[in-house]
């Protein structure tokens, strides 16, 4: 500890006279010195600015971390300055604050959601610290010249705000030569009395108005800052998880072997084993059969579980009983129990329960006498009879007994329970002796089955892991991301302004009148129609590059379908027919490999219908833009809009075409679309369509009131057109330009073959004539739906809801946020003013 | 370096506030006083700090007054605690009502939670260091909360300035460097003992009565307590204002949220609304502890209890450390420390 020579002179100088320090001045007289009190003052400080540079934060991290721990250690043992825990005070938040991130993290479901939350928390505390930095600080550094938030550190270490408490500033650690080089930039003139003083009560008021605009905006501030910076920060995450989560996704399969043998089933294999050894050599009855199955089927799903069922019923044949005294004994067993409640004597009883030999009479006089037997219905009701009779005779000789009415409601009851046929106790005793039994042999192949079985579970664990990472119906897979990027994009760059915006979000007619609008501006401009269709083709090459690991258009087309083909389902199907579970086989594979039926198909067709369904959507709209475009520019349409079609049909199939591919369904299809048409067009005017800015310059169509219209549906060559002019004709050479040599091509020719086949030549019976060039395709809903994607209008509806929604947002809070910037930097020009005192006067 | 008072004025100069005319002066306060940690006193000061930190403070602060203080930058920091509170609320739900149905649903659910977990997370982290403050007051007799009043003399700063004192609120035990032992002296003038305080503390933690210099005796394990206490409570009101934040999170607060209303002069609604908010509190409760019945991972389900055990924990932890006094002067009296009978060689 330092030697304090106030506090020595102070307390009579005992310490003082102690002081004989080596490097004491020569003729330094202590006490003379101390004696004058004029010349006291405290000793210099140790104190020192700080002003690390960025390469020093690390070791200014490190430090204060070991600052803190220590300040811990102390505050444990009561021993802990104001300082340490005011720090400790800011861990405590740290720590409080993590504790929210880390609760919330467990309670969401998806990587994004659950990283967000400590964004959230870290873009939270950056906020705290930022904001007096960015908007503070630093202008007051450019504008004043000194830096209003300087730190230095004490005699003990301890880092503090210079300017924290505005009567008690460390002034002595700013240089003369500093403070003046402040006072320059202050403009403060130099010839001034008391110079310092004026400079350092300036620089004290600068700060203590920041330190004040400090406290009055960081609430409005921070909230809003640290929203901001998960906002901007929302798309390089997402960026960031995807391609991590794809990865992920592709080790999985490249990792195969692996990733199957994660999956632990050994605990399974035991459980049956030790079931299968403590049943061995015993009758394989139904209970047996079930836990087996009980064992086997474990996580297996419903379908196959059943032919499991099945192979088991063929492997282990229940249902054949001996009939042997045991048997009778067991009956009569049932029987007495059913009699328990009445108060019988041994005698009375055994003349009410038939002996065994009554009971062998009897099945031997009707015929029921068999060694084994499958069903035991007639034994149960001869017995039933036997017993009834016995009672009847019994009542009939004790007329006086009072348990008569007692036996006989049993009776009753036995014979009328709701119990029958297999399920009664009687009929189950009967079954006491089945005729086959567990052998060994049997327990090896059903361990070998559980084997089997267990290695194609993991298999299929890995893959449908794999299959929901890139495709499910839930947040943030593959696709669900890509579905968003291209979205987003889109909404981009069709160049929507926060007007349309607001307006398209009320509902699906709307959305669909400015998406229109906007489309058919788009392409009567050559150049904007260029970038659109140059930005689609990016976009949808990229889901491509994305989708090829997923096709499944044959057994080698990708790793997972070889996977899903070869080593999980054909393997496993071989080996158990090998066992002979031939239905659990059929179940995972289909008849003879090949059934669409199968679990295997399922595997295969969730992640091709989902592709499908994304692409097209997405393919729908550049078909669209394609022929919107044709029509703008009336190019390429003369192979459907003949010279021989009258203008006003004409005018009906385009608007037909384009109003279906905004905004049609299966449905729309499927009734071979419906429109109400001039009856009596105009047939000698067959001038082609004009187009004026993209949108079709109608002559006749809209020009007749709605009661002189009719849907006419003998012309079957109407939606002939329409389909031709959406789907057949050929791309336009400009957009077949931009997309001839991409990935996308094949994919996308197919898509609108697809849709002109499986839409177009659907048998409708009221319109059976209505079909694209006479043909008739079976096909099923699911890939009508699929086919059909999402509709265009309904699609950019949602994007507007978002886009209006996260734009009242970016309205409300980015003004909030930016008036609170523009008044806090402004700010900086009030503040500091101070009257200039006047230079001194030389005294003469 | 003291500068020389320029515009001194005799005549208006006073540290007192000025009395009007045909009124005897009314101070509150003359010098430091001690006060009573009463609910009522306490609620005095939160209100005093909070309409001055929206109002004297920052005009203060504003002008650059020579007269600002720390004490008065620190009250301050209630403007950023409460306006962020509200803005926080309101980035989550100010917007909801131009959102469409669907959207305005979905975005309500997560906004209404976000503002109970502000107003949850201010709550818990008040209450919560009560539960430092009590057990330690009724186990030692120290008050880590005992307020006075300190009488602040201000320099002048024009001509006209002529009540140059202000009333600040302190605690005795607010610095561990330097806290005002003298407040806790009694005033003779009073009747009062001297060291009365410091007695009962002495009493309280088996010192002994009477003490000739309690004060001393006391202050080394005051001060222990002092720092202990601050450190559970930095770690104990942040840990329970967490468990306040999760516990907005749960869904049973969905049942409140839809029948929430303020609107008091509406007995029978708002009456429903209170009793919905006391059951969804204590369904929350129940959620927070046992994991949501939707929930499918273990971490899901534990989580809770997890958090309010830590929660436990710590403020169990911080309570045992404050209790635990290793500066308490030794009870051995001085004739036992050495035997007088047995013979001693003193080097």
């Amino acid at each position: 500890m330092r030697t304090n020579l106030i506090q020595s002179y102070v307390n009579g100088t005992p310490i003082a006279q102690q002081y004989n320090s080596d490097k004491a001045v020569k003729d330094f007289d202590v006490h003379k010195e101390l004696a004058n009190r004029t010349f006291i003052k405290p000793l210099p400080s140790n104190g020192k600015l700080l002003k690390p540079s960025l390469f020093d934060m690390p070791s200014v991290v490190a430090n204060d971390l070991i600052y803190d721990w220590n300040a811990f250690r102390h505050a444990v043992k009561g021993e802990a300055n104001d300082h340490e825990l005011g720090r400790l005070n800011d861990v405590g938040m740290k720590v409080g604050g993590l504790a929210i991130a880390s609760y919330l993290f467990t309670k969401k479901q998806t990587p994004m959601t659950k990283a967000f939350e400590f964004i959230g928390l870290a873009s939270f505390f950056g906020a705290m610290d930022l904001w007096p930095k960015l908007f503070l600080q630093l202008p007051a550094y450019l504008v004043h010249g000194f830096n209003i938030r300087q730190k230095y550190e004490d005699n003990y270490g301890r880092k503090k705000l210079v300017f924290q408490d505005h009567q008690f500033i460390p002034w002595d650690l700013y240089s003369d030569k500093e403070i003046n080089k402040i006072g320059d930039r202050l403009r403060v003139p130099k010839d001034i009395p008391n110079r310092r003083e004026f400079i350092q009560e300036k620089m004290r008021k600068i700060a203590l108005q920041n330190n004040t605009m400090w406290m009055l905006t960081a609430g409005f501030a921070t909230p809003i800052m640290s929203a901001l910076i998960c906002n901007a920060l929302e798309k390089p995450v997402a960026s960031y998880l995807d391609r991590k989560n794809n990865e992920k996704a592709e080790r999985l399969l490249t990792n195969f072997p692996q990733e199957i043998s994660k999956f632990d089933f050994s605990k399974e294999e035991a459980a049956l084993k030790t079931f299968l050894a403590e049943n061995e050599g015993k009758s394989i009855t139904p209970e047996l059969v079930d836990n087996i199955h009980a064992h086997l089927s474990d996580g297996i799903d419903y379908v196959t579980a059943t032919g499991i069922r099945k192979d088991l019923d063929d492997l282990l044949p229940v249902g054949k009983y001996r009939f042997s005294n045991e048997t009778l004994n067991a009956v009569r067993d049932v029987l007495k129990e059913s009699f328990a409640g009445v108060q019988l004597t041994e005698e009375e009883l055994a003349k009410i329960l038939p002996d065994n030999n009554a009971m062998l009479r009897a099945f031997t006089d009707n015929g029921l006498m068999r060694s084994e037997a499958k069903e035991f219905s007639e034994h149960s009701k001869l017995v039933q009879n036997l017993v009834f009779d016995n009672i009847e005779r019994f009542v009939e000789e004790n007329p006086g007994n009072p348990n008569a009415r007692r036996l006989r409601f049993i009776m009753n009851q036995m014979v009328h329970s709701n119990v029958h046929g297999e399920d009664s106790k009687l009929v189950k005793a009967f079954k006491f002796e089945p005729v086959s039994v567990l052998t060994k042999e049997l327990s090896e192949n059903l361990g070998n089955i559980s084997k089997i079985l267990n290695d194609f579970k993991a298999k299929n664990l890995v893959l449908d892991r794999y299959a929901y990472i890139k495709v499910a119906q839930a947040p943030e897979t593959i696709l669900a991301n890509s579905w968003n990027e291209i979205s987003e994009s889109l909404l981009k760059v069709m160049n929507f302004t926060p007007e349309e915006i607001r307006q398209a979000r009320y509902d699906r007619e709307i959305a669909g009148e400015v998406l229109r609008n906007k489309l058919e501006g788009i392409t009567a401009d050559k150049a904007s129609y260029s970038k659109f269709v140059t930005e689609m083709e990016k976009l949808l090459s990229t889901l491509q590059s994305k989708a090829a690991a997923l096709d499944v258009s044959s057994d080698e087309s990708s790793l997972y379908s070889s996977l899903v083909n070869k080593s999980t389902f054909d393997e496993s199907a071989k080996a158990l027919r090998n066992a002979h579970m031939e239905n659990t086989a059929e179940s995972l594979v289909g008849y003879g490999f090949t059934s669409r039926t199968s679990l295997k198909d399922v595997q295969l067709s969730f992640v091709a219908d989902r592709l499908k369904g994304v692409k097209s959507s997405f393919y729908r709209i550049l078909n669209m833009a394609d022929m919107y475009y044709k029509i703008a520019h009336v190019e390429g349409l003369d192979s459907v809009l003949t010279n021989t079609m009258p203008r006003e049909v004409k005018e009906e199939v385009v608007e037909l075409a384009k109003e279906t591919l905004l905004e049609g369904h299966t449905s729309d299809f499927a009734v071979k679309f419906y429109q109400k048409r001039n009856p009596n067009p105009d047939k000698f005017d067959c001038s082609q369509i004009e187009s004026v800015a993209g949108k079709v310059k109608n002559k006749y169509f809209g020009t007749h009131q709605s009661s002189e219209l009719m849907e006419l549906s003998n012309d079957s060559g109407f939606f002939e057109s329409v389909m031709k002019l959406m789907y057949e004709n050929n791309l336009h050479p400009d957009t077949y330009e931009k997309i001839k040599s991409s990935v996308i091509l094949e994919d996308f020719m197919n898509y609108r073959k697809n849709v002109l086949d499986f839409l177009g030549c659907d048998s409708y019976y009221p319109k059976p004539a209505h079909l694209v060039n006479g043909k008739v395709v079976d096909s099923s809903s699911e890939l009508k739906f699929l086919l059909m994607g999402c509709s265009p209008d309904e699609m950019f509806l949602k994007l507007f809801r978002q886009k209006s929604n996260s734009n009242k947002w970016f309205k409300t809070f980015g003004r909030l946020g930016a008036g609170l910037i523009g008044v806090t930097l402004l700010s900086q020009f009030f503040i500091g003013h101070m009257k200039k005192p006047q230079p001194s006067k030389e005294v003469k | 370096m003291i500068l020389p008072i320029r515009n001194f004025s005799e005549k208006n100069l006073s540290f007192q506030s000025k009395p009007n005319k045909g009124e005897e002066a009314n101070v509150a306060y003359d010098k430091d006083t001690l006060l009573e940690n009463t609910f009522a006193n306490r609620t005095r000061i939160g209100l005093d700090k909070l309409t001055k930190a929206f109002t004297i403070y920052p005009a203060k602060g504003l002008k650059g007054s020579k007269n600002s203080n720390f004490y008065e930058f620190l009250t301050m920091g209630n403007v950023p605690y409460i306006i962020g509170s509200v803005t926080l609320m309101s980035i989550f739900n100010s917007v909801n009502s131009d959102f469409f149905p669907d959207a305005k649903s979905k975005a309500s659910k997560l906004g209404n939670k976000m503002a109970m977990g502000v107003i949850l997370y201010c709550v818990f982290k008040e209450l919560a260091k009560s539960f430092i403050t009590l057990p330690v007051k009724w186990k030692t007799g120290i008050d880590t909360e005992l307020p006075y009043a300190k009488v602040n003399y201000l320099l002048q700063e024009s001509p006209d300035d002529y009540n140059l004192t202000s009333i600040e609120y302190h605690k005795v035990g607010e610095s561990v460097d330097f806290p005002r032992w003298d407040q806790l002296y009694g005033d003779p003038k009073k009747g009062e003992k001297l060291n009365f305080r410091y007695d009962k503390i002495a009493e309280k933690n088996g010192l002994g009565k009477d003490l000739n210099d309690s004060d001393q005796e006391v202050k080394p394990m005051y001060k222990e307590v002092l720092v202990k206490s601050k450190l559970a409570k930095s770690f104990t009101s942040f840990m329970w204002a967490a468990t306040g934040v999760a516990l907005a999170f749960q869904k049973p607060w969905e049942n409140y949220f839809n029948v929430a209303t303020l609107k008091f002069w509406k007995p029978k609604e708002f009456g429903h609304s209170l009793k919905v908010l006391g059951k969804s509190f204590v369904d929350s409760i129940k959620e927070l502890y046992k994991g949501s019945p939707d929930s499918f991972s273990k971490l899901e389900r534990h989580s809770g209890k997890a958090l309010i055990g830590a929660s436990v924990l710590v403020t169990l932890l911080g309570i045992l450390n404050t209790l635990h006094i290793t500066k308490k002067p030794s009870n051995v009296k001085g004739s036992d420390v050495m035997d007088k009978n047995k013979e001693s060689v003193v080097s």
